[in-house]
């Protein structure tokens, strides 16, 4: 079975929404800012409720903001 | 015999070293996870590892320097000892509100959730070396007598208590520093 990673565009989705900033996101999706930092460096995987907060909050659907990326 | 038990009290020992060795190793922050600032209850485990450390710390220089009986019948060590808890945990709480009132708006989200539950295994196994370490000590010191002073009752209590904190905030606090799995 091919190892899996989730691969994210927050980073990019802040700074195309008014160069919004971690805490504002952190704040809008109930999280701490370093619980977003862990994830643009997409060193934590988040729940299927967070992933879907942080979709709303950009106003996409989720595979736009997270996508499944085939490693190996 | 006494070579043998020498042998197993070494490699006890060695083996004890090695896993502690192995938690400092794991408290330092792994590369993926440096310059992330700190987090509201990482920082409550710092707090809890000092805490724990200079209580326990306390309980074991009562108990060397008035050894276990006399911490037992000696009424102002224990109240001492109980002024050492006391201030520890008033330090800990009084920690926890004023990291709280610093914070963002969400003190604690899903991730240090899954931190605190990942910290158990820590507390357990610190909880499991101090049972071990006890009831082997007292067995192999009492065994001749046939029973053990009842003094040690309230030390293992207390020692495991405050082991089991210990071991909890070491756990957050490695949970925080090793590399979270990324595997989908």
């Amino acid at each position: 079975m091919p190892k899996d990673r989730i691969a994210n565009h927050i980073r990019r989705l802040r700074f195309e929404h008014g160069e919004m900033t971690q805490q504002d996101l952190a704040n809008r999706v109930g999280c701490t800012r370093q619980t977003i930092i862990v994830l643009e460096k997409e060193r934590y995987v988040p729940s299927l409720s967070l992933a879907f907060r942080i979709a709303r909050v950009f106003g996409r659907a989720v595979e736009d903001v997270f996508e499944l990326v085939e490693v190996g | 015999m006494n070579a043998a038990w020498i042998g197993l009290a070494l490699l006890g020992g060695a083996l004890a070293l090695l896993a502690v060795g192995r938690f400092v190793w794991n408290l330092r922050p792994q590369r993926e996870m440096r310059g992330i600032p700190i987090t509201p209850l990482e920082k409550l485990g710092w707090v809890g590892l000092g805490v724990t450390s200079f209580v326990g710390l306390g309980l074991a220089a009562l108990v060397v320097f008035e050894g276990a009986a006399g911490f037992h019948e000696n009424q102002s060590s224990r109240l001492i000892f109980w002024a050492l808890l006391m201030s520890g945990i008033g330090v800990w709480a009084s920690a926890w509100a004023v990291i709280k009132r610093r914070s963002g708006e969400t003190v604690v989200d899903e991730r240090d959730r899954a931190i605190l539950a990942g910290s158990l295994s820590v507390e357990s196994v610190v909880v499991l070396l101090s049972l071990v370490a006890w009831t082997v000590t007292l067995t192999e010191v009492y065994w001749e007598a046939g029973a053990i002073p009842l003094a040690y009752l309230q030390l293992l209590f207390w020692s495991t208590l405050i082991g089991g904190a210990f071991g909890r905030s070491l756990g957050i606090v490695m949970g925080y520093r090793r590399e979270i799995p990324v595997d989908a």
